[in-house]
């Protein structure tokens, strides 16, 4: 069930109503919700919501133990037991293929390459990020961050909240489980607010995103060598902001459903291509997914506190597998390496004491966000080309000159906002918020429907599917 | 509290949220009224329907509907809408008086001209419910004059616009005398054409080109049932197949109109049993249909991205490599997969030139 549907409108209109009608029962209430996520998932194919639930229910049983335990050495064990099992599902659903054909590869190197056709499982959608959450899960309870006694209902519906289920943001354990013990306050829901984020999203992935997907980047990158300087500029940089729409668009009305439903989520998104440098990259882009990436992974690798080279090792790991978890293929992992490589370089050049004056230059921020900008779109060339060939040819074809053929108006006008869209003024979105806030509760509700048929009118027909779906 | 952090009650998000549904039952009840169509058949649809219908009814006189229409009519005349059937409702093709032809000297430029005639390709007939062959030879056809590019058309739905089309267009320039159109839309087929019409849409996105050859990839969404009129034809029942050959035969004639000849791809094998069985069944109809018709061509393609037996595989060899041969869904070519389909395709047509002329490439 896509957001920008008929069938998720009636499907949240109903789920609205009826969790609010029982917002005083709590537990009949979770349990009502955790039955509408399944409902969720389920529409999509219910063959996979069965390992939905075994993978929530195995996590919170871990949890609970881990949560019951005082016994270090246990405890631990516990942890690692879950977090194997978790990541042995997701990498016999995810990676299957990616193995079974590097494995191959590696043997064509030394003799005939071999055809072994043993059938890779069906990608479960949203695998990635349940997983990840039963990983959260545990990995929060063990450090004791989760400071109540941990219901199995509570563990349950953590995972497979329907808003954040099959593209995130990555909820943490420790800041949505607490939201659960507790009625949802039925005075302090933020409606203007959930109306805004609704919109905004729709406008980010219906009229921006799919308008530079289907008129600029898909052409360009199925063939990139019909197309010459300008063309392939501007679908690398359209497809900066297409990705960036669509999954930020998610993350907004993911966030603006829960928000009606009286429950908050992080902040997944905050205009990453102002960033100057790629640590500050990272604080913008997909929070939930890169704090997850520091705290589960960097960190418990040693993080930085076992000097450079090893800094720096584990900040390539860290990259290069956060790159392997956004798709099962190498050119996912040359985007993670070329993220790591970029966070080195930043650690090394900043070292130099000549940096410290340029910073507290006017002109460097401006610069260095120029540059930021452009390394970030190197890597978006290896995220959405399938071969390691046609990235090179979208490369290529940088240096080819010849006529600029794809750019029309509305191609220009959606690219600019999803570009320079994020230098508007956090006052201007407080500013329409305020203004909200002051319009009787019925004129609330008529903008959105309004706004809602303009993003219609003008966004392309048929809904393509969020990017972030296939991780 | 902030100014712009006003909190609500469930009352006044009650208030909301209901304004919001009346409005958007108002402004889009033409939108619900094409989504309800949209639904396979099924209880969704059956209830969808007729409160959809009904709700469209009683506010077409109120006119919304017409005026979204002339809106979206306005947004494709200032270039912003890329819906092939507004752009030729907005510019109209000028209508050019029919003259006599005038033969002209072979090297004089002859962008657009009528195809030859094609060659009809006899056959016998078939009974009806066979399977496709797991191979087929693609027969000569027409030759073209020398000099003249071909403009080839690739039509269909996801089959034809996932992995299929990029792959035959990055192929595609080691033949110079080819033009590659692309005609094809996810999500479509030719079962229900109250969705899609392909007898309306096709024309559209054709425009002036006129090809020489089709290519069609299409079926992939036509395992379901439709309603014709108010009976309900379930899939794969004797009714159901009936209507569907006679849409898919209504199919080729259009795509043959100027001449061209047509070039169905059998779909290939698919991952899931059930809905492999249907795709069998949506391969049938088109082989027979394709057979019986003297201007296509059926080229199977379970023999290239299938097993031995024409069953499924994720993996195999293209060019000394081992690739996945399908996207993650088992349904789609993946590029790589692609590739021997291209390239048998596009050697096929590179042979279909003059024998004074040289190919440009070899495959």
């Amino acid at each position: 069930m896509l957001f920008p549907t008929v069938e998720f409108a009636v499907f949240f209109l109903a789920v609205l109503a009826i969790a609010w009608s029982l917002s005083g029962h709590v537990r009949t209430h979770k349990v009502f919700l955790l039955a509408a996520s399944y409902v969720f998932y389920g529409f999509w194919s219910w063959r996979y919501v069965p390992l939905l639930f075994v993978v929530s229910l195995f996590a919170g049983l871990i949890a609970q133990a881990i949560q019951l335990s005082e016994n270090d050495w246990i405890r631990k064990r516990l942890l690692v037991f879950g977090v194997v099992v978790c990541l042995v599902v997701l990498a016999y659903y995810k990676y299957t293929s990616f193995l079974l054909l590097s494995a191959m590869g590696i043997w064509g190197l030394v003799g005939r390459t071999p055809v072994w056709n043993i059938p890779a499982p069906f990608l479960p959608l949203g695998i990635s990020f349940f997983v990840f959450h039963a990983i959260s899960l545990m990995g929060d309870v063990y450090r004791g961050k989760l400071k109540s006694r941990l219901r199995l209902l509570d563990a349950l519906l953590y995972v497979a909240f329907f808003p954040q289920l099959i593209a995130g943001p990555i909820l943490r354990a420790s800041k949505f489980i607490p939201q659960l013990l507790k009625p949802v306050d039925a005075s302090r829901i933020r409606v203007n607010r959930a109306f805004l984020l609704i919109l905004a999203g729709l406008f980010k992935k219906v009229i921006i995103s799919n308008t530079l997907a289907t008129r600029l980047v898909e052409p360009v990158f199925a063939t990139p060598a019909d197309f010459h300087r300008g063309d392939v500029l501007l679908a690398i940089y359209g497809y900066a902001a297409e990705i960036y729409c669509d999954f930020s668009g998610y993350t907004d009305i993911a966030t603006g459903c829960a928000m009606l439903l009286g429950y908050h989520f992080p902040r997944n998104f905050n205009a990453p291509y102002k960033a100057t440098d790629p640590q500050e990259f990272w604080q913008r882009w997909h929070i939930s997914l890169s704090s997850w990436l520091r705290d589960y992974l960097y960190i418990p690798l040693g993080g930085s506190r076992h000097g450079t080279l090893r800094t720096y090792t584990n900040l390539m790991l860290t990259m290069l597998l956060g790159g392997l978890w956004h798709g099962a293929s190498w050119t996912f992992v040359m985007w993670g390496g070329l993220q790591g490589g970029y966070l080195i370089v930043h650690r090394l050049w900043s070292q130099w004491s000549a940096v410290g004056r340029l910073r507290n230059s006017t002109w460097w921020p401006w610069v260095a966000r120029v540059l930021m900008f452009h390394a970030v779109c190197l890597g978006w060339v290896f995220f959405r080309s399938p071969t390691f060939s046609l990235a090179g040819t979208v490369l290529h074809q940088l240096s080819s000159s010849g006529v600029v053929t794809l750019a029309s108006w509305p191609v220009i006008v959606t690219l600019v906002l999803g570009i320079f869209g994020q230098y508007l003024s956090p006052k201007l979105r407080r500013g329409v918020e305020a203004t909200m806030s002051r319009l009787p509760m019925v004129a609330n509700g008529a903008a959105l429907a309004l706004g809602i048929f303009v993003i219609e009118m003008l966004g392309p027909t048929g809904v393509a599917p969020f990017i972030y779906f296939q991780f | 509290v902030k100014a712009y952090q006003r909190f609500s009650t469930v009352w006044q998000m009650g208030v909301a949220v209901c304004a919001f549904v009346l409005l958007s039952l108002v402004l889009e009840s033409g939108g619900l009224m094409d989504w309800a169509q949209r639904l396979e058949l099924g209880p969704e649809r059956t209830a969808a329907l007729p409160a959809a219908a009904t709700l469209h009814r009683a506010l077409a006189p109120w006119g919304f509907e017409r005026q979204r229409q002339r809106g979206l009519l306005a947004l494709a005349r200032v270039g912003w809408s890329d819906d092939p059937v507004l752009l030729a409702e907005v510019h109209p093709k000028p209508v050019v008086a029919v003259q006599p032809e005038i033969a002209k000297p072979i090297a004089t430029p002859q962008p657009v001209e009528p195809n030859p005639a094609p060659l009809k390709i006899s056959r016998p007939a078939l009974q009806p419910g066979i399977d496709p062959p797991l191979l087929s030879v693609l027969p000569e056809i027409a030759p073209v004059q020398a000099g003249k590019t071909r403009t080839i058309a690739l039509v269909g739905d996801s089959m034809m616009a996932v992995g299929l089309s990029s792959t035959l267009l990055r192929e595609a320039p080691k033949y110079k005398d080819l033009t590659l159109v692309k005609a094809f839309k996810s999500g479509t087929g030719l079962a229900r054409p109250e969705v899609f019409d392909w007898q309306t849409e096709y024309p559209a996105m054709l425009g002036s080109a006129k090809p020489y050859v089709v290519i069609v990839a299409i079926g992939a969404n036509d395992g379901q049932g439709f309603v014709v009129g108010k009976t309900v034809y379930p899939f794969g029942t004797d009714g159901w197949k009936d209507i569907y050959k006679q849409r898919v035969e209504a199919f080729l004639a259009m795509l043959e109109a100027n001449g061209a000849t047509v070039v169905w791809l059998g779909l290939p094998p698919m991952k899931s049993d059930v809905y492999d069985e249907r795709i069998a069944e949506v391969n049938r109809i088109d082989y027979a249909a394709v057979n019986a018709n003297p201007q296509a061509i059926w080229f199977s393609t379970a023999g290239i991205v299938g097993d031995a037996k024409g069953q499924f595989q994720d993996f195999g060899q293209v060019r000394g490599q081992t690739v996945r041969l399908r996207q993650a869904d088992g349904i789609h070519l993946s590029d790589d997969g692609a590739v021997p389909i291209a390239v048998k395709l596009l050697a096929w047509l590179g042979k279909q030139v003059p024998k004074e002329q040289t190919p440009d490439a070899n495959p």
